[in-house]
């Protein structure tokens, strides 16, 4: 098991800057994610670390091995794509058994540690198989076994599950969770979606334009993104341009066109982003903050209510609520929140 | 945000940067091999048409503009060059008639029998021009099989072999498949949706194939009357076989200039002069058909 | 409703009588080969192999098959060499060369082979190498295969799923072993198939072959185009039909080899 450091990683196409300078260290052991809107990078960056593509500029450690330039079949890693690049012309056992024949494990060894494999994947009785003769969830599950077999430093993962019906990709979600926490080994993964990201991680790293732009547990992102872009990427927001007009005890005091609010957040001063989650806007007059408007549109969701209310200059909140009580499109509302669900960004851009 | 821990002493990295891209090799030996064979042998040829003819011998090293001079100044030559085009101009014509049917019926055939009808289409390529040539002489020959057929219902003895006629059918037989072929590679990037919605808009199934479906296959269209005209203007075997001395094609009279006569310069000359005028009117061609097919992205 | 089922019914009568068309000249030859008369008459006269025992006894024919045949082979084995490893670099590796790379290996198509084999023939005498022996057919023969062979590879290899070879090299394996035991077992559909398209294209070859051949050696084609010139007996059409056969042989092999690798990989070994 090795950590994993990504220092000044650099990779550009053309003109097109893939990963600017990525700082990156990832502890032994953790189940990092790599989350982003697509062309952000991650996958760019998971193929330098598996070593498909060189970089530009910038180093790549295991540990405390440089392995930036070196070939892939060197690095003891494993991987696992989003299509599972089986090969097609080798059985299950024989797809399996691969990385542990370029080691040259002794045969019984070999035999061992196979069918062991197959047994902690549920696919005993599957040796003889051809992948074209096997379910998604089962493919899925052979190139898990393939890469976790030869016992890797890194274990990389690219979308594996973005394949999958939607209620198989949940349970994979936490079966693979599972595996690596069983395994330890120190992993990498990539996704575009936020829910899997926060299910899988230890930490999310979440990128945009190949460069980081948060990176912390999932409650950390949520609670307290570190900019607009990230709080409207992770989950739903209401987000409430304004300015710092003064702190005291511990709150800070913002301006905005809808009202003053007493919000939670750092020393930030001048042009500032208030973000508030929708489940944290209360019907009613109970918190500090409070905005008066018209409900615009209501969705049911099953266990919420989905509210769109039009407040003051233009501002639309966007409200989750729970069913026990209806407003009707055209009601006049009034919504709340605390200062401490008030987290306020500064306004520049990333 | 975590950043680098700044005690960890981390050795500085070997020098080692991209390395040699060894796969240069795979490509080396055949672009010499096509080098020194195609392409110098080629450009030699052009040189050898500006050399004199010795009465002994091939060639001699002196340059002389009299091979062109004799080609293009004698009418012999331009009547057989007109021959020759426009006995292809011709089979390009015929093949484009019948072929396209032919690529209509595949490139809407189910998937099953697709396969099997491409196999049908391309095993007479397979099959040596030689002997598809052998097997019209025994249709069309004076006592051939179909004259056997007229004359036994008392019909006149029919001149359909060593004769223009005879060459075109041969040339037709050989060229129908690569035009076909053209023909339904383009077609079968169009959606048969396209035609249903010319129909549901009110055209009849004539009217929706010339404006909506013809003009969409232009291009391959376009590619297999290109590929048909210059395989028929240099088609040798079928010209001697079923035309044999009574109608001179350009290639036939290149080969008889080189192997018979053995005036290397003047053959390269012809040679060259054929291949000019091809590519001028393949030139012209190209010209029209854009104009024509303006909405493709090229 | 009727009238979209007639224009059905026209379109499958044309195409049937083209199909026929395409296929007369080679049915009738085949014909001709087992008729028992003298002269290639309708209605046949009988059933009988005198021709094809006359082809056996004809020494000079034989020779010409069996050098045809050995001619192929070499032919195939370089051209199909040369191909792949065209293909590979060129679809792989070639980026901005590419189109101009495509261009060169894909030349040999386009001109016309008598051409070709004018500028061969002329080439050969002026460098020394002369028109003796099986080598400059065996390079006439080459160039005009190799892009038969770099096209179908060149096809399989596109649809290649890179990501394949990438898990081998995550698993160990280098370069080579990754080419060895992923590369290739999955693309040899498209290697065969371009070595029997090679295979086929110089045993029927003949424009280059007339102008190359020399004193005491000679093709079969040009064997039977020489022998068509000045008579007309049905030896010719037992001899064609034995290179129709081949033909036919080898498009089923591909047929066959391609169609089932396409359906599924690999399958029981």
């Amino acid at each position: 098991m090795a950590s994993i450091t990504l220092r000044d990683l650099t990779k550009r196409f053309e003109s097109l800057v893939a990963v600017d300078r990525l700082n990156l260290e990832i502890q032994e052991g953790e189940l990092i994610t790599l989350l982003g809107p697509s062309g952000c990078g991650k996958t760019t960056t998971l193929r330098m670390i598996g070593g498909f593509e060189t970089p530009n500029e910038g180093d790549i450690y295991f540990g405390e091995r440089p392995v930036t330039w070196l070939q892939p079949e060197l690095r003891n890693i494993g991987i696992v794509f989003q299509n599972y690049a089986l090969f097609p012309h080798m059985t299950v056992w024989e797809n399996i058994a691969f990385g542990l024949e370029m080691r040259r494990e002794a045969p019984a060894k070999l035999r061992q540690r196979v069918a062991a494999i197959l047994a902690k994947v549920q696919l005993t009785g599957m040796e003889r198989r051809y992948s074209h003769q096997l379910s998604g969830g089962q493919q899925q599950r052979v190139a898990l076994a393939r890469a976790l077999v030869v016992n890797p430093a890194v274990l990389l993962l690219d979308e594996p599950l973005a394949n999958l019906d939607a209620k198989l990709r949940e349970e994979m979600r936490f079966y693979i969770r599972h595996l690596q926490r069983e395994f330890g080994i120190t992993t990498i993964y990539v996704t575009h979606d936020q829910a899997e990201a926060m299910v899988l991680a230890d930490r999310i790293a979440l990128m945009k334009d190949g460069r980081l732009q948060q990176l912390g547990s999932a409650e950390d992102i949520y609670r307290r993104p570190s900019n607009a872009w990230v709080a409207e990427f992770i989950g739903l927001s209401n987000l409430i341009r304004g300015t710092v007009a003064g702190r005291s005890d511990g709150q800070l005091s913002v301006r905005t066109t809808a009202g003053v609010f007493a919000c939670a957040g750092e020393g930030a001063t001048g042009d500032v982003v208030i973000c508030v989650r929708p489940e944290s806007l209360h019907f009613g007059q109970q918190h500090p903050n409070r905005i008066h408007g018209i409900v615009h549109e209501r969705v049911f969701l099953g266990n919420l209510l989905d509210y769109q209310i039009d407040g003051p200059d233009g501002l639309r909140l966007r409200v989750q609520a729970d069913p026990s009580r209806v407003f009707a499109p055209g009601t006049p509302v009034d919504v709340s929140f605390s200062s401490a669900d008030a987290w306020v960004m500064r306004a520049s851009g990333s | 945000m975590a950043g680098l821990d700044a005690t960890v002493a981390v050795p500085t990295p070997p020098a080692r940067g991209p390395r040699f891209a060894w796969v240069v090799f795979l490509i080396v030996p055949i672009i010499v091999f096509l080098a020194v064979f195609f392409l110098i042998p080629y450009a030699n040829m052009v040189y050898m048409s500006f050399l004199v003819k010795p009465a002994e011998g091939a060639y001699l090293k002196q340059f002389t503009l009299e091979n062109y001079g004799r080609t293009l100044g004698d009418p012999f030559y331009w009547r057989i060059l007109r021959n020759t085009f426009w006995y292809s101009l011709l089979t390009t014509a015929i093949t484009l008639v019948l072929g396209y049917p032919l690529a209509y019926h595949i490139a809407r055939a189910p998937k099953r029998w697709r396969g099997w009808l491409l196999v049908l289409l391309i095993s007479p390529l397979l099959v040596s021009v030689i002997v598809r040539s052998f097997g019209w002489m025994i249709l069309l020959g004076r006592v051939g099989l179909i004259n056997q057929l007229v004359k036994s219902y008392g019909g006149p003895e029919l001149h359909l072999m060593y004769n223009a006629f005879g060459i075109i059918v041969g040339l037709v037989h050989v060229y129908l498949p690569f035009m076909a072929l053209s023909i339904a590679g383009a077609l079968q990037t169009i959606s048969p949706d396209i035609e249903r919605a010319a129909r549901s808009l009110g055209a009849s199934p004539w009217r929706a194939f010339w404006r909506v479906t013809w003009r969409l296959s232009l291009p391959g269209v376009f590619a297999g009357t290109l590929l048909v005209f210059v395989l028929a203007v240099s088609s040798y075997v079928i010209p001697i076989l079923l035309g044999a001395n009574n109608v001179l094609v350009m290639p036939m009279v290149i080969v008889q200039m080189l192997l018979d006569a053995f005036n290397w310069p003047l053959g390269s000359a012809l040679a060259m002069v054929l291949f000019g005028f091809t590519v001028l009117l393949l030139w012209l061609y190209v010209k029209i058909m854009n104009r024509a097919m303006r909405w493709t992205a090229r | 409703m009727t009238r979209r089922r007639d224009r059905g019914w026209v379109l499958g009568v044309t195409v049937t009588i083209l199909y026929l068309f395409l296929l007369a000249p080679i049915v009738i030859v085949i014909l001709s080969a087992f008729n028992a008369g003298e002269y290639l008459r309708f209605p046949p006269q009988g059933f009988s192999l005198r021709w094809f025992v006359r082809f056996t006894e004809s020494p000079s024919f034989v020779r010409a098959f069996e050098f045809s045949l050995r001619l192929a082979v070499y032919v195939t084995l370089a051209s199909t060499v040369l191909g792949t490893m065209g293909a590979l670099f060129i679809v792989r590796h070639a980026r901005r060369v590419r189109d101009a790379l495509r261009l060169l290996l894909l030349a040999p198509l386009q001109f016309p082979a008598i051409l070709t084999g004018i500028a061969l023939l002329i080439f050969f005498y002026a460098t020394g190498i002369g028109t003796r022996g099986m080598r400059p057919l065996f390079i006439g023969h080459t160039l005009v295969t190799i892009p038969y062979v770099f096209l179908t590879v060149s096809t399989v290899l596109v649809g290649f799923d890179r990501s394949l070879e990438e898990a081998a090299r995550s698993l160990g394996a280098g370069p080579f072993r990754t080419f060895w035991r992923v590369t290739l077992p999955i693309i040899k559909g498209g290697i065969i198939s371009g070595a029997l398209f090679a295979f086929i294209t110089s045993f029927d070859q003949f424009p280059i072959s007339l102008l190359l051949i020399s004193v005491g050696n000679t093709t079969l084609p040009i064997a039977l185009f020489d022998y068509l010139r000045f008579s007309f007996e049905p030896t010719a059409a037992a001899v064609s039909t034995l290179s129709v056969l081949l033909s036919v042989g080898i498009v089923l092999l591909i047929q066959r080899l391609v169609g089932l690798e396409s359906i599924y990989w690999g399958g029981p070994r």
